[in-house]
């Protein structure tokens, strides 16, 4: 047993936090936006004036000029063919000096890497060095509103028409829909298959005719997601992925795309510094809160949570180096990790005491409001991308394997 | 990069799960609570000792295998599984103590008898007074004329109604470290308890008694190692306990069947049993990364090793709850193994630490030496 990578990783990672010191440090990193900001930003430009977005593409190029995006992608298509642990030590480092979000971030980490599993040399071809570039943002139309959990009840459903497929439906919960290019989703192409089987998985240019987004503003205030509604919308026939009907099975591949998780621990620790220095400051009568051995003992119950999830990361990186099956790990990392996000916002919220309630801009606010934004985010960790309850729907199943309840 | 069990340890732990099923069938630990104290018999004790057991993680040059931490976690763990009691835990324990006492002269005299049997020793150090941990000990060693004579109480000490040799943590005339006493000598009162899962310990109170060789066996430094190394052994030992309960639930829910589909079915069922796999996950994850840090002498190795422990010792007890409210009835019942973990988690969980403890201590690591990421 051993935590130490060779000595070609370690160059790697060595050059790595050189040219992330040279290169964000001084503000080079460009596009250091929220989502919502970024969202905010393109709403509100003319759309007759240039790109509103040229700040916000501008940090993902300068990582791909230098070879930190797409590592695991053929060289033919943009990417840099690392190996699996370079893949990790670049995560690492990144999270580890909290580079700005990547605005391409739904191409990178999901289209992206199911078309080069799933793709045909010509849809590879054209849209794999564009998400490199953030020339095309994506976003993905997987959930609607009577298939959400359920994700293989959906009923959008494409007709085959010529050369060209009819889409009409409607998708919800859209992440970034009003500033993407191109949308993933999976459609109804054959209404009498069992469910699983009769669902394709198409790829639809925004500005397609009978498209319309509609942003719904979320609980926390924002509208970071949309309502995406499909009016006969045309098609190709050459933006289908894998086979007619096959969807179901490439969707679920690209669910396995996660990674070890290892960079959302360094997110976690830090936020748990940040909760930490909250409660030293914070006074409490005659001492600070963080003296009060409730508090204590929560702090570290979430420093021990983050430990358990840094090392089941290290865990499941060594299955996935040695190349076998990540293991339980995946599953349980993601649930834990929401349930720890969430626990540790909700601990916020408590060490704040009287002055939780206290919104953003008010007198007496504690660290400028940012805890109830974390403890919104932390809940809508729980949902998307598979609630909690699906996650441990998935242990039950295919860890514990436990019978399956009945269904259709 | 390579955070799994080699393939040495995966071996060992399927022999020792293998022989401990075998030899010390859950029965064994049941029937034991009628004729108390559990403890194992000659002869199984004696293939134990055959095995080499004790002395996986002491040194080569002593008579052990040179193995790590780990390596006796994997052993504790497979204890705990299995309800194996004393008196193997406090001798494996009792050889470590010596072994990393970082005393030469005594460790190659005493750890070869520890690890072939023919010594028996254990380990004490928590007292009564309600609080745990090195920096509790009051028990105090005096220099006089005939030598040093140790005058305290040591609570729940394993097996020391067994033992011939006792290693004890005190504050001596060079500072706080370990003594060795005889179990039979003068001054020294062994007075018998047991514990909810009849393994055996004792209270034993000195009373000017005569301490082996009027000097330290080990300093400060080793007995804080030797605390950690016990801490995470027992750690261990709790995670086999969790790991069984949820096994048995496991079984049980898939072949209970009620309203005509097996309980298993039930996300009331399902989703409690998952909660304890990922509680059981990330304790085995803490668990491994507190031996690594005990064996590569990491800064943070105390707090990791307070992070298994607490973590586990919440993680084992409530795993048996569950298995005994999802067995439902029949789980109350003294014929199903499910009481069983229940009583040795309750035990070993409120033992060298209990949960709230170890936070404290990692609490106190965060306040000194921890140093968040920060972002840039």
């Amino acid at each position: 047993m051993d935590l130490t990578f060779s000595e070609e990783d370690e160059a790697y990672r060595a050059e790595l936090r050189q040219w992330l010191s040279d290169n964000i440090g001084g503000g080079g990193g460009g596009g250091g936006e929220s989502a919502n900001a970024m969202m905010k930003r393109a709403e509100s430009s003319d759309e007759s004036k240039n790109d509103p977005l040229a700040g916000a593409r501008a940090w993902p190029r300068t990582l791909h000029d230098a070879g930190y995006v797409g590592l695991a992608w053929p060289k033919a298509y943009g990417g840099q063919d690392a190996s699996f642990t370079q893949q990790v030590i670049c995560a690492d480092e990144m999270a580890r000096v909290r580079t700005p979000p990547l605005i391409n971030t739904i191409g990178l980490s999901i289209i992206g890497p199911t078309l080069v599993q799933h793709g045909t040399e010509e849809q590879k071809k054209r849209f794999l060095p564009r998400i490199l570039r953030a020339d095309d943002l994506w976003c993905q139309g997987f959930s609607e509103p009577e298939a959400g959990s359920d994700l293989a009840s959906l009923r959008c459903r494409a007709e085959i028409d010529g050369d060209e497929f009819v889409v009409n439906g409607q998708k919800v919960w859209t992440s970034l829909a009003p500033i993407s290019d191109w949308i993933f989703m999976l459609v109804r192409t054959d209404p009498d298959a069992p469910k699983r089987e009769g669902i394709s998985y198409l790829l639809a240019d925004m500005k397609t005719p009978g498209i319309t987004v509609r942003p719904l503003r979320n609980a926390a205030g924002g509208s970071h997601f949309s309502e995406v509604f499909f009016d006969n919308v045309r098609v190709p026939r050459e933006h289908l992925v894998g086979e007619l009907n096959g969807g179901w099975q490439i969707a679920r591949s690209s669910l396995d795309h996660e990674r070890s998780g290892l960079s959302g621990v360094v997110a976690l620790e830090e936020t748990l510094g940040r909760l930490w220095r909250m409660a030293s400051n914070l006074d409490r009568g005659d001492h600070k809160a963080v003296e009060e051995p409730s508090t204590r003992r929560a702090l570290a119950q979430h420093w021990i949570e983050i430990e358990g999830l840094r090392h089941l990361g290290f865990r499941t990186l060594s299955n996935q180096i040695a190349g076998k099956p990540p293991g339980a790990g995946s599953s349980v990392g993601k649930l834990f990790a929401s349930e720890t996000r969430n626990q540790l916002t909700r601990t916020a919220l408590r060490v704040e005491g009287p002055l939780a309630p206290i919104a953003k801009r008010s007198p007496h606010v504690v660290d400028r409001g940012r805890w109830h934004a974390a403890y919104f985010d932390a809940l809508a960790h729980s949902i998307g991308g598979g609630t909690s309850e699906v996650m441990r729907n998935v242990i039950a199943e295919k860890v514990l394997e436990l019978p399956r309840p009945a269904e259709d | 990069m390579d955070f799994n069990l080699s393939e040495e340890q995966e071996t060992l732990q399927e022999m020792a799960c293998d022989f401990i099923r075998e030899r010390w069938p859950a029965d064994c630990a049941r029937e034991a609570l009628d004729k108390r104290p559990a403890v194992i018999g000659a002869d199984v004790w004696q293939e134990i000792l055959e095995m080499g057991w004790l002395g996986v993680a002491a040194g080569e040059d002593v008579g052990g295998i040179g193995g790590d931490v780990l390596t006796a976690a994997v052993l504790s763990q497979e204890a705990g599984r299995g309800l194996l009691p004393g008196p193997f835990q406090s001798s494996l324990i009792a050889a470590l103590a010596v072994d990393r006492s970082g005393n030469d002269a005594i460790r190659s005299e005493l750890v070869p008898q520890l690890i072939d049997g023919s010594l028996r020793a254990t380990v004490a150090i928590e007292e009564p007074g309600g609080r745990y941990g090195p920096d509790a000990i009051a028990a105090k060693v005096r220099a006089d004329a005939d030598g040093w004579r140790l005058t305290g109480s040591k609570l729940l000490v394993p097996d020391a109604d067994s033992a011939a040799l006792l290693i004890v943590g005190a504050q001596t005339p060079d500072g706080l470290g370990w003594v060795r006493v005889r179990a039979d000598a003068q001054g020294v009162e062994i007075r018998k308890m047991e514990r909810m899962d009849a393994q055996s310990c004792s209270e034993v109170v000195f009373e000017n008694a005569p301490v082996e060789g009027d000097a330290l066996l080990g300093d400060e430094r080793s007995l804080r190692e030797a605390y950690d190394i016990w801490t995470v052994l027992l750690a261990a030992d709790l995670l086999g306990s969790a790991e069984a309960s949820l096994e048995l639930t496991r079984r049980y829910a898939i072949e209970r069947v009620q309203f005509g589909r097996p309980i298993g079915t039930f996300q009331a069922v399902s989703h409690r049993l998952a909660n304890h796999l990922v509680d059981v996950e990330i304790g085995r994850s803490l668990l491994y990364g507190a031996c690594l840090a005990l064996d590569e002498k990491r800064d943070n190795a105390a707090p990791l090793v307070s992070a298994a422990k607490a973590w586990l010792s919440d993680a084992a007890v409530a795993a048996a709850e569950s298995a005994l409210q999802i067995h439902g009835g029949v789980g109350f019942t003294w014929e199903y193994d499910v009481h069983l973990h229940m009583r040795r988690s309750r035990c070993n969980a409120a033992i060298l630490g209990d949960a709230d403890y170890h936070r404290d201590r990692v609490a106190d690591y965060m306040d000194e030496s921890w140093v968040p990421p920060v972002k840039a």
